[in-house]
């Protein structure tokens, strides 16, 4: 039940053939039985009335007779009574007509000799009722009944009933029965072209419904079928048009619509294609100059201490500021590669503990009386890009030493069943909570009026970022002002997958 | 003193390389075009070849094709192009290592100094019927000789030498190589499998370098 609501309410096709349905049957049902009523009406009224004013002119006739055989003796009087019951009688035989008489004064013994009632006739056809009215009025009456034979058979009918006076004998009742088998009949037979041209009525009305709604809902259909291909990035697929109507119409301005978005997606997938193209390209362009700039800087630097000092200085500015410009074009080189889509991952299985050791000792072996690991003693397999895990934990690690005030900084490994994460604690200047996800910003400065006094190039956090969504891991950073910042980042251990768990929370468990 | 030709369109970065070149006690050819690189070649055979990728004439993996087909010098490319796929298209043309620009110059000058070392052990190894003279630095199978890269034969060695052990890339890197820091571990699965591709049987089954999965290679006790 609920189901087939569910569906109605989703289908309008389905809506609107309901409801012409609903309305054809309705409409069928009333004028049906509206005709039947007024056909049977008609036919059975028509024989009644017939009836009646016949009855009464034989009664008329018959009452005349009557009155003028009173001057004639009783055998005389007797023959035209019986003459008239018997002609009544026959006349009955032929158009199924009972005629039934009955006298009024039952005291009279001689006087039921004129009693008349055929012999199969059950009496209680006519109501005691009826009876009553006749014997008080002077009037002709009619009245619709059920005709009953003592064998059983049953026949709808009415009986006109009036009275007679037979002289010397006294007043009689005098009841017609008519039977309307041949009417009911034909009653019937309408009510059965009415049923069956309803029923055809109501199929074609269906049908007729089912074709407009066909023509009208398909290509609305068509439109959403069309729109949801479009939605999937499928933009090519177009209405098909195949006429002039409002139909037409809107698969034509659908059309359009879907021309238009394309060609803007088009155009700004070109331009931002033409400007990754172009870091790309510069960034390739700007490499070899750079590398005849390094080796004469270098060969300059090598032969410094045979300068004067200013000179000297100077070689080692232009040898430093060298080295910051090549990490910046990497790092720029790094971002449009993934701007473009063009990263690729290097998957092979290797121990991450080991990695995240090997990138502290290697990185920054100066500093490394700062760092506390605490990690598994087991090795924890996953299967990643090394290459990009390790230049995450560097961008990490390096930025912890950069705002960490040479305070000590805090390692922890961590695993699930499916991920496993590293975090990594500074106790240094920290950041306000809102710069949380500006931090992962290009060139973003917690304090554009602070000097960078890292080697960084702005990229290195955005970079690791994105090295972790390659991953489809997870990426985030807590930070309170001068009470230092923790970053934690979760992989997933098979690749593939996504990390869902994370085995080290991202507030940290001490604050100070 | 050894002989590196310099293969590169940028006057001023092949002037540059000569200069550090020179100062690290080599004799420098300058060649801008790639199409003039063989008639140098013919006439002055280089110890070692400097190739920048992107060349005017004949594209920088074309040349090194061309002087594969000759000879067995030591091959050191120059990529403005850190790509993965332009680095193994350069190594499967035969270069034995690249550098991607911007280099520092002590870096190059170690590296080609790593290729120019002759391994001064004499001696003679053997992997199964694969014979290592190392003083004539041939490699022999069946009485046929075998032509080798300097790099190759030194792969070859490094693992014959000390036939049980298992070498990671990172340990060959280091040994062959000469890098000092971890470097592209698919440096050495290309140069595997071109000296697979030259001393196999049959490179998919290999009886003489043979895979340990997850860690490295080591040489393989072929039957005889």
């Amino acid at each position: 039940m609920l189901i087939s609501k569910i569906k109605v309410r989703q289908s309008l096709s389905l809506k609107v053939l309901l409801t012409n349905l609903a309305f054809a049957i309705f409409i069928a049902i009333f004028i049906g039985v509206l005709i039947h009523d007024r056909v049977s009406s008609t036919v059975i009224n028509e024989k009644i009335s017939i009836s009646k004013i016949e009855t009464a002119n034989a009664l008329n006739l018959a009452q005349g007779h009557f009155n003028i055989a009173r001057f004639q003796n009783d055998k005389g009087l007797q023959k035209v009574v019986q003459d008239f019951i018997t002609s009544s009688r026959e006349d009955g035989s032929l158009s199924g007509r009972e005629t039934v008489i009955l006298s009024i004064n039952k005291d009279a013994k001689d006087q039921n000799i004129y009693q008349t009632v055929p012999t199969l006739l059950v009496l209680d056809s006519i109501p005691e009722k009826f009876r009553d009215q006749i014997r008080k009025s002077d009037q002709i009456l009619d009245k619709r009944v059920t005709i009953r034979y003592s064998d059983g058979g049953e026949f709808p009918g009415f009986l006109i009933g009036g009275k007679l006076n037979i002289p010397r004998s006294g007043d009689y009742e005098i009841y017609y029965l008519f039977k309307l088998n041949s009417q009911y009949k034909s009653i019937s037979d309408i009510t059965w072209v009415l049923l069956v041209t309803g029923i055809l009525l109501i199929i074609l009305i269906g049908l007729s419904t089912q074709f407009v709604i066909r023509q009208v809902v398909s290509p609305v259909k068509e439109a959403a079928l069309v729109a949801e291909k479009f939605t999937h990035g499928d933009l090519s697929s177009r209405m098909t048009v195949a006429s002039d109507d409002e139909l037409a119409s809107l698969g034509n301005s659908f059309n359009e619509m879907a021309v238009s978005i394309q060609q803007q997606i088009y155009r700004l997938e070109n331009l931002s294609k033409l400007q990754q193209r172009f870091v790309s390209d510069v960034s390739h362009e700007l490499r070899t100059p750079l590398t005849t700039l390094r080796m004469a800087a270098d060969v300059i630097y090598q032969a410094k201490d045979g300068f004067d000092s200013s000179i000297a200085r100077s070689s080692e500015l232009l040898v430093n500021q060298i080295d910051r410009f090549e990490l910046l074009l990497s790092d720029l080189l790094e971002v449009s590669r993934f701007d473009a889509d063009a990263a690729a991952l290097g998957i092979t299985t290797f121990d991450f503990v080991n990695l995240v050791r090997k990138c502290v000792d290697y990185m920054h072996p100066s500093k490394s009386p700062l760092f506390e690991i605490s990690a598994p003693t087991h090795s924890i397999e996953i299967e990643a890009d090394p290459r990009r895990v390790e230049r995450i934990m560097r961008n990490l690690i390096t930025n912890a030493i950069d705002h960490g005030e040479n305070k000590k900084i805090e390692i922890k490994i961590a695993e699930s069943e499916n991920e496993v994460a590293v975090s990594v604690r500074d106790f240094g200047l920290g950041f306000n909570q809102a710069d949380a996800a500006k931090l992962f910003e290009r060139f973003w400065r917690a304090d554009p009026s602070r000097a960078r006094t890292s080697g960084g190039t702005g990229l290195g956090l955005s970079i690791a970022l994105e090295d972790t969504k390659l991953h489809q891991g997870q990426l985030l950073a807590w930070g309170n002002p001068n009470q230092g910042a923790h970053f934690v980042l979760t992989l997933p251990k098979h690749y593939g997958t996504a990390a869902y768990s994370f085995p080290i929370k991202l507030e940290p468990d001490i604050t100070y | 003193m050894p002989l590196v030709m310099v293969v590169d369109d940028d006057q001023d970065l092949a002037e540059m390389l000569s200069i550090v070149l020179t100062g690290a006690g080599m004799e420098v050819d300058l060649v801008g075009r790639g199409d003039q690189v063989i008639d140098l070649f013919n006439s002055h055979t280089p110890d070692l070849v400097l190739l920048d990728l992107m060349l005017p004439g004949i594209g920088g993996i074309e040349v090194c094709k061309i002087i594969r087909q000759r000879s067995m010098v030591p091959i050191l490319m120059l990529t403005a192009k850190g790509d993965t796929q332009d680095i193994v298209l350069g190594l499967e043309a035969g270069a034995d290592d690249y550098m991607v620009k911007p280099f520092k110059p002590q870096e190059l000058v170690a590296r080609i100094n790593t290729r120019l070392r002759r391994i001064n052990k004499v001696g003679n190894l053997a992997i199964g019927n694969l014979l290592i003279d190392q003083l004539e630095h041939k490699v022999v199978k069946e009485g046929q000789e075998i032509l080798l890269t300097r790099l190759e034969f030194d792969l070859l060695v490094t693992l014959a030498k000390e036939p049980g052990r298992v070498f990671t890339r990172e340990a060959l890197l280091s040994e062959v190589w000469g890098y000092q820091h971890a470097a592209d571990t698919r440096l050495v699965n290309v140069h595997v499998q071109r000296l697979r591709s030259k001393i196999e049987v049959n490179a998919e089954s290999p009886e003489y370098v043979l895979t340990v999965r997850g860690v490295g290679y080591k040489a393989g006790a072929a039957k005889i």
